[in-house]
C-alpha cells in the first residue's frame, strides 16, 4: 500500500483519469479469489477447512517437556488420524505443552496418547476438551447463518445512511427482517431461512447499485473482504475455529468503519474539492487501519504460542485488515468517485 | 479547559465502575481469608460458617492471608493429633467456637483483590454442554431436568457448581455445567451415572422414584436407615445396608396391581413366585422378595436393601454408605425417562489459567503502548495522543465495572470482544480528531457533529453484525457478544462523546 500513499500524494498523479484503472486489480483479486474458493468447493465440499470445534473430536493439552518430533512418532503408533503442536513459553523459548488433537472421543483419545507416551494423563497436567461431530456440525451451521445475517443487517444500516428512498429502506429491512423472524418463531428450519436470507440479499444489492451506488460499495468492498480473506486463510491451509469465524464478524465491523468515514467525507461534505477529500479521508483512514494493524500485530506476537483460539483470531483480523486497505482504497474509493463524477459532485 | 456535562458523566461512570471492580472498601485493602466452601457434615457448618464467610483471626490472633491461616491452623493441630481442642475461628461478622479433633472442614483461599470473575477457561475447571440422546428436549423438560440434576449433585455435597439452561439458533435446548476445580473424568461420571431407577415386578414398572411415587425416603436417620452388619466373603468384606421407603398411593396401588397376578413361591412358600427388582441404570440393583401377607394389598411402606463390598472392613462400609446414598437420591429425585450424552465437554488446568491471564494482560498493554506511539508520530500532539490512551483506557475500566456489576464471567471469548472494542475505540477516536482538524471552514460544532454522525453509523453496523452471534453455537461465545456490545455502545453513549467534548474545547 506504500505505493499507492505515493501515487496518491504525488502532485502529477491524476487520481481523475486513473482511477477507474485502479479498480481492475481488486477486480482481478476477488475474481480469483472467488474462483479459488469454488474450486476449493469442489475439491473439498466445503468453503473452509474445520477444525474440531466445528468438526468433532478431542483436543488434549498435555503440559510435558517431551520432544514433540519424538512424541509424534510414538502417538502414530496408537492413532492414524491426529494432529499435534507444540506451546513454548514466550520469554525462555521452553516447551510448556503438546496440543493433541484427535477426531475421535475422549476416553479413546486420552488412552492412545497414554500408551503411547506412557504417561497418566490427569487435571494437573493436562486440559481437555472435546465436541460431539452432531454438535460441531449445528454450530457451524448457526456460525454461517450468523454472517448472512450480519451481513444483511450491516447492509440494511448502511442503505439507511446513504440511501435517499425511504419506502425501499423499509421494504428492504421488512423483506430482511422476515425470514429471521419466522425462524427465530420455528415457522421455517435454519437451511430455508438461509436460503431465503441470501436471496433477499441478493435482490437488496441490485437494489443497492441501483438507488444508492455509494451503499453498494461499502457492502461490496466488505465482501471483497471476507472473501479474500478465505481464499487466503485457505491457501496458508489455516484449519478454522469457531472462533476463528467470528474474527470474518469481526472484520465486518472493522472494515466498515473506514469505508463509512470515506463515504460521509466524500458525498456529504462540500468545503473542499472532491479528490482533496478522498485524499483526507484516505490519510484517516490510514491511520485507522495501521493501528488496528499493528495493535492486532503485537497481541498476536503475545498470544502466539499460548492460545490457538487467539492467535487464530488475531491472524485473520490481519489478513482481513490488510486487504481492506485495498477495497477501501481502490474499490470503494473507486466507485465513490465514479459516482460522485456522474452525479457532478465536486 | 472546559469541563461538560458529558465529560462529567464520564467521569462519575469511570469512578462507578472502579468501585464495581474494586468494592468499597478497597478489596485489596482487606485482610483475612475467604471461606470457599463448607462442609456440609462438619462442624463449622452446623455452628452456622458459610461460603463467602471472611476469617480474619485463629485462636484470637489475627490472619492477613492464606499463608498466615495455613501457619496457624498447623500450630493448633501439631500436637495431641486426634485428641479434641477447642479453636476459635474469628469472621468479620461472628466468632465460632469449635471443639474438634481435625482441622476444620472447610477451604479458604485469600481475598481476591477484585470482583471480577473469570471464566473456566481462565480458572481451571471443567464444563460440559449435555442433551438427551436422541431427543429434543422442551423447556419444561430442560428445566426438569436441571433441577432434578442440581438436587444429586448437592446431594453429592459438590462446591462452585453452575448449572444453566442455554439454547442455540436452531432452539436446541441444552444442559450447561460448570464445575470449577473438577476433573473431566469426574464430571463425566456425575452426568452420565445419572442413575436410571425402576422398580419392575417381572416386565411391569411398578414405581420409577421421584415426588409422584414415592413420598418419604428415610435417610440420616438410624432408626430406618443403616448399615445392618458386616462380613468377610471370597473378595474382602461386604456390608448390607437397608431404609424405609414410603411409597405414594398411586404406587402402592399399582404394587398391589401387580402382585394380585402372582403366585405363592412353591419352594418358599412364605413368599411370592416374582421378586420386586430394583433396576440401577438398566442392571439389577437388588431383588427383594415378597411377603405373601402383602399379595394385592396396597401397602405404601417397604424396605429396600442392598450392599456395598470392599478388600477391607472400612471400605466396604464406605462403599455401602455411598451406594445407600446414591440410591436414596435417585428415590428421592426421581429417574430421567432418558439418557444424557455430552456434546461438549471443556476443560483446563488452574496452571495454565495463571499464565494465561498473565499473557493476555501483557498483550493487551503492549498493544495500546504500540497504537499510543503510533498516534504520537502520526499528530506530533502529546495532548491528543495522551487523551487517546485516556479514553481507551477508561473504555476497558467501564467494561471490566459493568461485568462485574452483573457478574458476567469473563471467559477468553469475552477477552476477544475487548480487544474488538479497543481496536474500533481507536479508529473511532481518530475519526473523531482527524474530523475537529479538517473542513476549517465549518464551525467547529458541525465538525463533530459529523464525526458522531459516522461513529455512530459504524456502532450500528457493527452491533448489528454482533447481535446473531448472541444465540450460535449454544452461546459459548455469548461471552463475545456480550462484552462487545456492552462496550461499543458505553463508548458511542459515554466515552466517544466525551472525548470529542475535550478535543472541541482544545481545538477551540
Amino acid at each position: 500500500m506504500t505505493e499507492e500513499n505515493t501515487e496518491q500524494t504525488n502532485k502529477k498523479f491524476d487520481y481523475n483519469k486513473t482511477y477507474k484503472l485502479l479498480l481492475i486489480i481488486p477486480a482481478v483479486l476477488l475474481l480469483l479469489s472467488l474462483i479459488y474458493l469454488f474450486v476449493f468447493y469442489q475439491k473439498n465440499n466445503d468453503i473452509i477447512r474445520k477444525d474440531i470445534s466445528l468438526s468433532g473430536g478431542t483436543v488434549v493439552t498435555l503440559n510435558t517437556e517431551k520432544d514433540i518430533e519424538e512424541a509424534k512418532e510414538l502417538i502414530f503408533q496408537e492413532l492414524e488420524d491426529f494432529s499435534i503442536r507444540k506451546i513454548s513459553n514466550l520469554r525462555t523459548g521452553e516447551q510448556i505443552a503438546l496440543v493433541i488433537e484427535s477426531p475421535l472421543g475422549v476416553e479413546e483419545t486420552k488412552q492412545a496418547i497414554e500408551s503411547a507416551l506412557d504417561l497418566k494423563i490427569t487435571e494437573n497436567n493436562s486440559s481437555i476438551e472435546f465436541t460431539g461431530p452432531s454438535l460441531g456440525a449445528a454450530f457451524y451451521k448457526q456460525l454461517l447463518y450468523g454472517i448472512i445475517i450480519a451481513f444483511s443487517l450491516m447492509g440494511i444500516v448502511v442503505f439507511f445512511v446513504f440511501g435517499d428512498n425511504l419506502k425501499l429502506k423499509i421494504i428492504i429491512s421488512i423483506l430482511t427482517l422476515l425470514p429471521i423472524i419466522l425462524f427465530w418463531f420455528g415457522a421455517i428450519n435454519l437451511n430455508v431461512a438461509m436460503v431465503f436470507n441470501i436471496i433477499i440479499l441478493l435482490f437488496s444489492s441490485f437494489i443497492y447499485i441501483k438507488t444508492s451506488l455509494p451503499s453498494f460499495a461499502v457492502i461490496l468492498s466488505a465482501f471483497a473482504d471476507i472473501t479474500m480473506s478465505l481464499a487466503l486463510v485457505n491457501i496458508l491451509g489455516i484449519k478454522l475455529s469457531a472462533a476463528g469465524i467470528i474474527a470474518f464478524l469481526m472484520l465486518i465491523g472493522y472494515s466498515v468503519d473506514t469505508d463509512i468515514m470515506l463515504t460521509s467525507r466524500a458525498i456529504k461534505s462540500r468545503d473542499k474539492k472532491l479528490n482533496k477529500r478522498i485524499l483526507s479521508a484516505f490519510k484517516t483512514g490510514m491511520t485507522m487501519t495501521i493501528t488496528s494493524i499493528v495493535a492486532v500485530l503485537v497481541a498476536l506476537f503475545f498470544t502466539r504460542t499460548f492460545s490457538s483460539v487467539l492467535s487464530q483470531i488475531f491472524t485473520i483480523l490481519i489478513i482481513g485488515l490488510s486487504f481492506d486497505l485495498l477495497n477501501t482504497w481502490l474499490t470503494n474509493s473507486g466507485i465513490i468517485k465514479w459516482y460522485c463524477d456522474k452525479k457532478g459532485i465536486e | 479547559m472546559k469541563i461538560t456535562w458529558k465529560v462529567w458523566l464520564l467521569i462519575i461512570i469511570l469512578v462507578l465502575s472502579l468501585i464495581s471492580i474494586f468494592s468499597i472498601p478497597p478489596k485489596f485493602l482487606e485482610k483475612g481469608v475467604v471461606v470457599k466452601s463448607v462442609d456440609k457434615d462438619s462442624s463449622s457448618f452446623s455452628q452456622g460458617m458459610r461460603q463467602g464467610d471472611i476469617i480474619i483471626a485463629v485462636n484470637n490472633i489475627r490472619v492477613e492471608n492464606l499463608e498466615d491461616y495455613t501457619q496457624r491452623i498447623n500450630e493448633a493441630f501439631d500436637k495431641n493429633i486426634g485428641e479434641e481442642r477447642k479453636l476459635i475461628l474469628n469472621t468479620k461478622q461472628s466468632e465460632y467456637i469449635l471443639f474438634i479433633s481435625q482441622p476444620p472442614e472447610i477451604t479458604v483461599s485469600n481475598i481476591p483483590s477484585t470482583t471480577l470473575n473469570t471464566g473456566l477457561d481462565l480458572q481451571g475447571g471443567a464444563r460440559a454442554l449435555v442433551k438427551a440422546q436422541g431427543k429434543s428436549l422442551s423447556n419444561n423438560e430442560i428445566q426438569d431436568l436441571i433441577s432434578i440434576t442440581r438436587n444429586r449433585l448437592d446431594t453429592y455435597g459438590l462446591k462452585d457448581i453452575s448449572i444453566k439452561l442455554v439454547s442455540d439458533l436452531q432452539g436446541e435446548n441444552y444442559m450447561l455445567i460448570e464445575i470449577a476445580g473438577a476433573t473431566p473424568s469426574e464430571l463425566t461420571e456425575l452426568i452420565e451415572d445419572q442413575g436410571k431407577f425402576e422398580a419392575k415386578i417381572g416386565e411391569e414398572i411398578v414405581f420409577i422414584g421421584g415426588e409422584r411415587d414415592v413420598s418419604h425416603v428415610c435417610r440420616d436417620d438410624a432408626t430406618c436407615a443403616r448399615i445392618e452388619s458386616c462380613f468377610p466373603n471370597q473378595e474382602g468384606y461386604s456390608c448390607r445396608f437397608s431404609f424405609h421407603v414410603s411409597l405414594s398411593e398411586s404406587a402402592a396401588k399399582k404394587h398391589a396391581e401387580a402382585t394380585s397376578k402372582l403366585e405363592i413361591n412353591s419352594t418358599n412358600p412364605e413368599y411370592l413366585t416374582k421378586k420386586l427388582d430394583l433396576y440401577l441404570d438398566d442392571e439389577v440393583f437388588t431383588s427383594l422378595f415378597i411377603s405373601k401377607d402383602l399379595q394385592g394389598k396396597e401397602t405404601t411402606q417397604i424396605s429396600v436393601q442392598g450392599s456395598g463390598s470392599g478388600q477391607t472392613e472400612q471400605e466396604a462400609l464406605s462403599n455401602s454408605k455411598d451406594e445407600m446414598n446414591k440410591l436414596q437420591t435417585v428415590l428421592i429425585t426421581g429417574s430421567l425417562p432418558y439418557k444424557l450424552e455430552i456434546v461438549k465437554l471443556d476443560t483446563s488446568s488452574p496452571l495454565l489459567g495463571e499464565k494465561f491471564t498473565q499473557t493476555i494482560l501483557l498483550a493487551a498493554i503492549a498493544a495500546i503502548v504500540a497504537v499510543s506511539i503510533i498516534i504520537f508520530i502520526r499528530y506530533r500532539k502529546i495532548k491528543p495522543s495522551l487523551l487517546l490512551l485516556f479514553t481507551s483506557l477508561s473504555e476497558i475500566v467501564i467494561i471490566l465495572g459493568l461485568a462485574s456489576l452483573i457478574n458476567w464471567n469473563l471467559d477468553l471469548p469475552s477477552i476477544a470482544g475487548i480487544i474488538a472494542v479497543i481496536g474500533t475505540g481507536v479508529d473511532q477516536q481518530i475519526v473523531i480528531l482527524d474530523e475537529s482538524n479538517i473542513n476549517k471552514v465549518e464551525s467547529m460544532k458541525q465538525r463533530i457533529k459529523r464525526a458522531l454522525f459516522i461513529v455512530f453509523a459504524a456502532f450500528f453496523t457493527t452491533l448489528a453484525s454482533l447481535i446473531p452471534l448472541y444465540w450460535a453455537g449454544a452461546g459459548l461465545l455469548k461471552g463475545f457478544a456480550v462484552t462487545t456490545i456492552i462496550g461499543i455502545t458505553s463508548a458511542v453513549l459515554i466515552t466517544r462523546p466525551a472525548f470529542a467534548d475535550i478535543i472541541k474545547s482544545i481545538g477551540e
